[in-house]
């Protein structure tokens, strides 16, 4: 283990970015993915360490207008006891429902789920099928500069995000869904509390005409990275949602869902779970 | 002294079936217990082990001295420092090795400052190894050629076990049906919350002081005395408050001579603790086993015989794992009445962790393949399942072949009680009928039970336990005891037989049972032994104290012994409980008296029960018990995912002592078996555990325990404590088989092959239905 010399707990975000200016710091939040990592050995302690959780302008949910943006620092439970989630994005609320346990939720933000960029990142799904953004700022030329990238571009592997050393994540953003926006998540481990994903699913689309619109469906677990389900969005697509069509996508999950056999589960099991939740999600969605 | 009486007042209350809390919950509960793992002794030394961390190995060259160079660190051992100091249940084991035939295998150990200097250490000695072929599966370390884990083991044998009895032949023939299966019970540990730990510090006179989680303080001596090369009388036992052992500290393991070690080397207190990864490596492992099993019977439901023929995993080094089979083979012939048995076992060595005791101790290997035999059986013969279960019920009176007498058998009223208060007959038909029928979720009850000695089981040459009572001039008593306290009751235990004798309340009553140079011997905290064991005894120490108390009390009162009792705290008259002398007062008076007398008995109890024996053919406790679990479940058959919605429990304790404790040993024993039938599983994989955290083992956590509708048949054992029967290991035995049979009810699939995963569960429907619809025709067996 490297020593830690420096540890940093800045107020303002423009302190913590020159902080990281030099893409040299560990930064954390709640800590729940940075202390196993370190613990197992898996993962170095830089020299200087970074806290972001007294940053007030990276926390909190904006959910009035057009734009609703979660700020990094947000809790999985904030996002749980969120009202105005629960109204605009319940399929955000409802992976928050299985998601690790009271006391993980209370630590554990939004911006280090995507960060870490863990295939089984129970915010991921949902928010791939939101069509989230993520917003990413660093200090430079004595400014803070931010951009933003669609959230499914950040993911680059296990681990692995578009995120350069000297950014931090800020929020994550997506456009208000519309009214007849149907979403759903579901997620399977062999424990119903405390259990990271074997995989998961969520979907998100508009019926109109009796018909599937703007179709997105996104999975966890099943690839390097959370993913979005292609394959089973074109067979879904202007579609009525009815028995054949959701065969149809239960058969397309084979071409998306790419799964590998580990410690938690084997390939087979994982596509055999990716059908079976496609399956029901769509078919709770049909009888609703 | 003559006063009025009330009623209530002549109304002898007893102790013996309430509800108590344990003296030591409210420290736990609030976080002020100090377990050994928070000790700190000053000027104590941090100890941490070097591990192999590959299967099988030659060690070509270790070099320590960067480590021993290393400010801070006070000694480095070796396996060159503890050559010949062989321990183990086979002497097969060293404090630190010079091969390396586990993943675990003990290389290195350093004494330092502190943990980080330590850990430090460990990372500056270069060893080299040459790795060798490894053996994994037991059939494998059998077969001819195989790699050679010990040179004095050939061939990789371990311990071996036969008990054979009545005519197989004979009893084949005679059987209508019979059903053969192989089972293989997995590799599962303890989980203890407080990791292993042990403080070991020498005086100048070579006395070795060692604090640890030990569960048999005396043996334990004899055990770790040839692992340090002195005389077992030259240890000290100090037992501090552990968090869980349930048979994972019943025997030695390397880190507790390697503390001992590094002690007597830097002359200082050092302290081994492990982390939760260590824990999870280094720890023992319920033995896995092969069990070919078959089980006949006659078309009328009478079991004709039983065989098994066990292959066990013996990991690299023998602890009481391999030993099993001694408890197994009572299961295989005395579970239900067995006329014909055959039993061989047999362990072999492996590269893998090897296996200790815990809780249930082979029981739950065996009756994981009995229990479902049974259930395969009932829906073969022509009569009613449950009818098939009574009629091989044994009753109260019969011997089993191995010579165990079953005096108070209440093995039906258990059987009829869980059956009738679940519905059992009607719901086991039913959702047999909804088996094939389509719909995700399906139902299933499954009916389980065992047999498991409840009187201790004698296989030291003794089973007895010491016992020592005081009584103090406040009328406050203590009661220095061998019985272990490891956080399963038997304080309170302890407690309410003292207060039931002498009439004081149970939180006047003080025990001392964490110093081996101060208690009597005791067996240990094992084989559900000690309510009952060490129930006797103090019940027998406080009767002794009584009869003083009482002849006194007659004598100060000028009344008859026989007509006085000890109530709430006062010597009473027996008639109608008038209160005649406080018992403090009369204390006082005994002791400042012109012939002063103190009241301070001995006892010494050895229950009646014969050593286990070459042969395997003695009554080896003195009493057994049964148990019936019924198991009502909910299937997702796509998911494969086992909700267990409730457990009802018919059990045989003889007796209610203490209700809450009672139930907590009942319930807390499903959760273990829980886990073991469900979810957890060590994946070893080529002698390396994959999964030594509890991300990836998964332990059974609240949400997923089931209603419990706990029914307590009291059978009223002669030789036991008020009638008390032990009871602790029976609810981890027989919750897993039923499970298995509520799948099978559900489903129609069995699995073999613990746990019942989701994934395998899963795999097994759809392999099931998938040769259902298959082009040839399989037509769903049900
Ligand atoms: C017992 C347990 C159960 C769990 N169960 C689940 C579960 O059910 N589902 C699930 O998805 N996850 C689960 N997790 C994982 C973890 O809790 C989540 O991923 C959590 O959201 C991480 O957030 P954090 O704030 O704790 O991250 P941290 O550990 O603080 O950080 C994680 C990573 O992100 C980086 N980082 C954090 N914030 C930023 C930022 N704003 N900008 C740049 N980099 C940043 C850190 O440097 C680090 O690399 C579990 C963890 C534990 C210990």
């Amino acid at each position: 283990m490297q020593e830690i010399t420096t540890y940093l707990a800045p107020r303002r975000l423009d302190e913590a970015l020159r902080a990281t200016a030099d893409g040299d710091a560990t930064v954390f939040c709640g800590g729940t993915d940075l202390a196993p990592q370190t613990e197992s050995g898996v993962r170095q302690y830089k020299a200087k360490l970074l806290s972001l959780r007294r940053i007030e302008e990276l926390g909190g949910i904006e959910a009035e207008g057009h734009e609703i943006r979660i700020g990094a620092t947000t809790t999985i439970s904030e996002i749980r006891r969120s009202s105005a989630l629960a109204e605009i994005a319940p399929v955000l609320v409802e992976a928050t429902e299985h998601f690790a346990s009271e006391q993980i939720r209370n630590a554990a933000s939004v911006g280090g789920n995507l960060c870490n960029a863990s295939p089984a990142g129970d915010m991921s799904p949902p928010l791939l099928v939101l069509g989230a953004a993520v917003e990413l700022a660093c200090w430079r030329e004595g400014a803070v500069r931010t951009r933003r990238i669609p959230l499914e571009e950040f993911f680059l592997g296990p681990g692995k995000t578009a995120k350069l050393p000297e950014e931090l994540l800020t929020a994550v953003v997506f456009e208000r869904p519309v009214v007849d926006f149907v979403g759903r998540f579901r997620k399977s481990g062999p424990r119903p509390a405390l259990e990271i994903s074997t995989v998961s699913v969520a979907f998100g689309a508009r019926i109109a005409n009796g018909l599937l619109r703007g179709v997105r469906v996104a999975m966890g677990a099943v690839a390097p990275t959370p993913l979005r389900a292609r394959h089973v969005e074109a067979a879904l697509e202007g579609k009525p949602l009815d028995a054949a069509t959701i065969a149809a996508a239960v058969a397309a999950t084979t071409e998306d869902a790419k799964p590998i056999d580990d410690v938690r589960a084997s390939a087979w099991y994982r596509s055999h779970l990716i059908q079976v939740f496609v399956e029901e999600v769509l078919n709770d969605v049909r009888r609703n | 002294m003559e006063k009025t009486t009330t009623a209530s007042l002549t109304a002898k209350k007893t102790m013996i079936g309430q509800r108590l809390n344990k003296p030591d919950a409210p420290d736990k509960a609030t976080g002020k217990t100090r377990y050994i793992n928070d000790m700190v002794l000053p000027q104590m030394l941090i100890g941490k082990v070097l591990f192999a961390g590959r299967p099988h190995a030659r060690i070509a060259r270790l070099d320590t001295t960067a480590a021993e160079k290393l400010p801070g660190v006070h000694a480095v051992l070796t396996g060159k420092d503890v050559a010949g100091l062989k321990f183990g249940f086979v002497r097969d084991n060293v404090p630190l090795k010079d091969k390396v035939r586990c993943e675990h295998d003990e290389i290195a150990a350093v004494a330092a400052e502190t943990e980080e200097i330590a850990q430090r250490a460990l990372e500056l000695i270069e060893v080299e190894y040459e790795d060798l072929p490894g053996v994994f599966t037991p059939e494998d370390g059998a077969r001819e050629g195989a790699p050679q884990i010990h040179d004095n083991f050939p061939g990789n044998k371990s311990l071996h076990f036969e008990f054979k009895d009545g005519d197989l032949a004979e009893a084949e023939a005679a059987s209508d049906f019979v059903v053969d299966n192989v089972f293989r019970p997995h590799h599962v540990t303890h989980c203890c919350m407080g990791t292993s730990c042990a403080i070991a510090d020498f005086d100048h006179n070579g006395k070795l002081t060692i604090w640890t989680q030990t569960q048999y303080p005396y043996n334990y001596k004899m055990d770790l005395a040839p692992a340090l090369g002195i005389h077992p009388g030259n240890i000290r036992v100090i037992q501090p408050p552990v968090g869980g052992a349930f048979g994972s500290k019943l025997d030695v393991y390397p880190y507790e001579p390697i503390a001992a070690l590094l002690a007597k080397k830097t002359a200082r207190p050092v302290k081994v603790m492990y982390s939760r990864e260590e824990e999870f490596k280094a720890s023992p492992t319920r033995q896995s086993a092969i069990i070919h099993m078959r089980t006949g019977c006659t078309r009328d439901g009478t079991l004709t015989f039983r065989t098994a023929d066990v292959l066990m995993d013996n990991g690299a080094y023998t602890s009481w794992g391999p030993t099993i089979p001694v408890v197994m083979m009572r299961t295989v012939s005395g579970h239900y009445r067995v006329p014909v048995v055959d039993f061989k076992a047999q362990a072999i060595y492996t590269n893998n962790p090897y296996a200790g005791s815990f809780r249930g101790y082979g029981n739950v290997q065996a009756a994981w393949a009995t229990a479902q035999q049974m259930d395969m059986l009932a829906d073969l013969v022509d009569i009613d399942p449950l009818e098939f279960h009574l009629k091989n019920a044994q009753k109260s009176g019969e011997v089993t072949p191995q010579k165990s007498i079953l005096n108070e058998c209440v093995f039906v009223e258990c059987l009829e009680t869980a059956a009738a208060a679940s519905d059992y007959g009607r719901k086991r038909k039913e959702y047999a009928a909804e088996r094939n029928k389509p719909g995700r979720y399906k139902k299933g009850i499954g009916l389980a039970s065992s047999i498991h000695n409840a009187g201790g089981a004698k296989i030291h040459k003794s089973d007895g336990i010491g016992t020592i009572l005081k009584v103090d001039d406040y009328a406050r008593v203590t009661v220095i005891t061998g019985a272990s306290e490891i956080g399963q009751g038997i304080d309170v235990v302890i407690m309410m037989i003292v207060a039931e004798e002498l009439g004081v309340p149970p939180e006047h009553v003080t025990i001392v049972n964490n110093d081996s140079d101060i208690a009597p011997w005791d067996v240990g905290v094992h084989a559900s032994r000690t309510t009952f064991i060490a129930g006797n005894g103090t019940r027998r120490a406080a009767q002794k104290a009584r009869a003083q108390i009482l002849n006194a009390a007659a004598r100060a009162l000028g009344e008859l012994a026989e007509d006085l009792d000890l109530r709430d705290g006062s010597v009473v008259r027996n008639r109608d409980g008038a209160p005649l002398l406080k018992l403090e007062r009369l204390m006082r008076q005994m002791h400042f008296q012109p012939e002063p007398e103190l009241v301070m008995v001995t006892d010494y109890y050895e229950p009646n029960s014969e050593p286990e024996g070459a042969k395997y053919s003695s009554n080896s406790s003195a009493a057994y018990s049964h148990a019936v679990h019924i198991a009502e479940i909910t299937v997702d058959t796509l998911t494969g995912e086992i909700k267990v919605d409730k457990v009802t429990v018919a059990q045989d304790v003889g007796r209610v002592i203490n209700r809450m404790g009672l139930e907590g040993q009942i319930e807390g024993g499903i959760a273990i078996g829980l886990g073991y039938a469900l979810s957890e599983d060590m994946r070893i994989e080529k002698g390396m555990l994959k999964n030594p955290c509890f991300r990836d083992y998964k332990l059974i956590t609240a949400p997923e325990i089931p209603t419990f509708d706990l029914h307590f048949i009291e059978s009223y054992c002669v030789e036991g404590p008020y009638g008390a029967k032990g009871i602790s290991e029976l609810p981890t035995i027989v919750i897993a088989p039923a499970i298995a049979n509520a799948l099978y009810n559900a489903t129609g699939v069995r699995i073999f092959n613990p746990p019942m995963s989701p994934e395998k569960v899963a795999r097994a429907i759809h392999e099931r239905r998938v040769q259902a619809t298959s082009p040839d025709g399989g037509v769903i067996p049900s």
